[in-house]
């Protein structure tokens, strides 16, 4: 069995911020602002391009920066690294400006203090993503860059702390799930440390010493207490608690990717994962909305919409969307974790009810729907990686030069079939520390169990990725 | 107090965002229409449907009275509807007054849009733009 960390021999541990140049830069005041201006003023220039420039995808920077290279960057660095780009997120630079002139008041609404909302914003997304054909529109694009502008500024100028990124964003929601799987954690480099400090400024922030109702530095604005922190899950890497600790005792820190999903104590911010239907369920439509991605890509999605049209008698896109929605995220779901926590119960042993071993092992799925994405992306961002130059070349006014776009296709599809694997192997081990952790009578029948789910997800992704890709928008009654 | 700087930060950050989209809507939220010269241009492909490989594209371009336009030089470039893919081109022919034929190797299936550039006879240069969707794999 892998375990976690968790400070176990801190001095060996891999600090990023120990790290010269690289942790030199991390450690200042101002880092975060350093790192955010480019993406903020690419996110001005894709938003402007996007509006205004050519409006074909791929000569567009709004939709060749997004749906190419921002999203295939994001999983890479999740994989090798951690959760960088909510650190970077332009969003916050705008908020944090504004929050200059707002001092919001009011806390977000404690029936809102889950994951329900933003999971189903999250949902939101996909469904959009496949509605408007997202990928193919620079138009829709930069007004989703807007609509994320304008909702960071706005939930965060009304709710106090960091409300948008813990309970609203999906992209941060996905980047949570997905970080659970990275190498480095912002985590106490020494718990000893924590257990004699009296301050607490990580959790609480400092104030001016004359004048204590000025902040000036921010504590953890997600409520993560560092001494209680457990793995990546809400942690947007601001590094607000490296700042803030007065011994200098929070680091980048290196871990077993995954282990967090392994173990289940009481979380700082987050509570107990097996008591939390919402996060599991934001684990499991990550994973099947990976499947659904991809499924949106290749040939036979078309052939079902086709068929749900013909069956239903629909012709309107909306519906025949939203039954395959239901059918992805829903239907099959339900299916696969329903008959697997039967099993568990009748073959495992466990007596725990069965909605609550479904809830506990969800989570093994993260690892495998990261795979999955990791896939998915990484196709689009290795195949299409060198097409940023010409793309940007034009959009600058030059001659756009196309030369070779990226990895052969084919050459990637090895890659693609690597992380889906790597995936399984990740959730195979949490499948297997978590069933032979419990105190049940026979852990390898339920770890056997759910070894089969991630099976059969991984199944079900080779074959989408086996499938060729079709790129275009739905046309019922096509193809 | 507290209630009239929670409203002042709600009225200051949707004013900052009304502004940002009205400068948005005020500079005409697409792209400005080019002024063309009035002429027509339709398209044929085949085989139907279209599939991966070797299409023949066939371009019919007339003026505004749908007299056939001669002697115009014409390029094709054919884009994936997705980001990510090397743009193709391919020369085109006038095989008859007024038609013109190119021959296209479609290397991926799915929505292609083309675009077509058009030299006049009158040195006028013109660019329009078709789609072939739902290219099936071969």
């Amino acid at each position: 069995m892998f375990q976690p960390h968790r400070n176990s021999n801190p001095r060996n541990s891999f600090d990023l911020l120990r790290v010269p140049l690289v942790g030199t830069l991390l450690r200042q005041k101002h880092a975060r602002t350093l790192l955010q201006i480019p993406l903020f003023l690419i996110s001005i220039a894709m938003i402007l391009h996007g509006l205004f420039g050519p409006q074909l995808a791929p000569q567009n920077l709004a939709t060749t920066y997004t749906w190419l290279h921002f999203r295939g960057a994001l999983v890479f660095v999740l994989l090798l690294a951690g959760n960088f780009f909510c650190l970077a997120c332009p969003f916050m630079l705008v908020r944090n400006l504004a929050r200059k002139f707002f001092h919001p008041v009011r806390n977000w609404p404690r029936r809102l203090r889950n994951k329900w909302f933003s999971l189903g914003l999250f949902v939101t997304m996909l469904f959009l993503y496949e509605w408007l054909d997202l990928w193919a529109s620079p138009w829709w694009t930069a007004w989703l860059i807007v609509a994320y502008f304008a909702g960071a500024l706005l939930i965060d100028a009304v709710f106090k702390h960091a409300t948008f990124c813990k309970f609203v964003c999906p992209i941060g929601q996905f980047n949570f799930v997905a970080a659970t799987a990275s190498p480095l954690e912002v985590a106490v480099r020494d718990t000893a440390v924590c257990a004699g400090c009296s301050t607490k400024d990580c959790i609480r922030g400092v104030r001016e010493p004359a004048t204590p109702l000025v902040s000036i530095q921010r504590g953890c604005e997600l409520a993560l207490f560092q001494p209680r922190k457990v793995g990546n899950v809400d942690c947007t890497f601001c590094l607000d608690c490296v700042q803030a600790c007065p011994h200098d005792n929070v680091g980048i820190i290196s871990r077993v990717p995954a282990a967090e999903l392994t173990i289940d104590p009481m979380r700082s911010g987050l509570g107990i994962f097996s008591r939390r239907k919402d996060l599991a369920a934001l684990v499991i439509v990550f994973t099947f909305g990976a499947l659904l991605n991809a499924f949106g890509m290749v040939s036979p999605v078309y052939a079902l919409e086709n068929w749900v049209a013909r069956v239903s008698g629909v012709e309107r896109e909306f519906p025949v969307l939203a039954f395959i929605f239901g059918l992805f995220l829903v239907a099959e779901p339900l299916l696969l974790i329903g008959v697997a926590a039967w099993l568990t119960r009748i073959w495992g042993g466990t007596r725990k009810p069965m909605v609550a071993v479904a809830v506990r092992y969800s989570y093994v799925l993260a690892p495998l729907g990261f795979g999955i994405w990791l896939a998915h992306y990484g196709f689009h961002f290795l195949t299409g990686l060198y097409t940023i130059v010409p793309v940007t070349q034009a959009a600058l006014g030059g001659q756009p030069h196309w030369g070779t776009p990226g990895l052969a296709p084919n050459v990637v599809q090895i890659f693609e079939f690597g992380f889906v694997f790597l995936g399984l192997l990740g959730s195979l081990l949490v499948s297997y520390s978590i069933a032979f952790a419990e105190k049940v009578d026979r852990p390898s029948r339920i770890f056997a169990v759910w070894a089969i789910v991630a099976l059969i997800i991984t199944a079900g992704a080779l074959l989408l990725m086996s499938q060729p890709m079709e790129m275009r928008a739905v046309t019922l009654g096509v193809g | 107090m507290q209630l009239c700087a929670e409203a002042r930060a709600v009225a200051g950050s949707s004013c900052l965002i009304a502004l940002c989209l009205c400068l948005l809507v005020v500079q005409g939220c697409r792209p400005a229409r080019e002024t063309l010269p009035a002429l027509k241009l339709t398209h044929e492909v085949s085989p139907q449907p279209p599939r991966v490989g070797h299409v023949r594209v066939t371009l019919k371009l007339t003026d505004s009275s749908g007299k056939p336009i001669t002697r115009a030089g014409l390029s094709i470039e054919g884009y994936m509807s997705h980001p990510g893919m090397k743009p193709i081109a391919a020369s085109v022919a006038e095989s008859e007054p007024g038609s013109y034929v190119s021959e296209i190797d479609l290397a991926m299936a799915g929505d292609w849009v083309f675009i077509v550039h058009i030299q006049l006879p009158g040195q006028v240069s013109v660019d329009r733009q078709f789609e072939i969707k739902g290219v099936l794999p071969a």
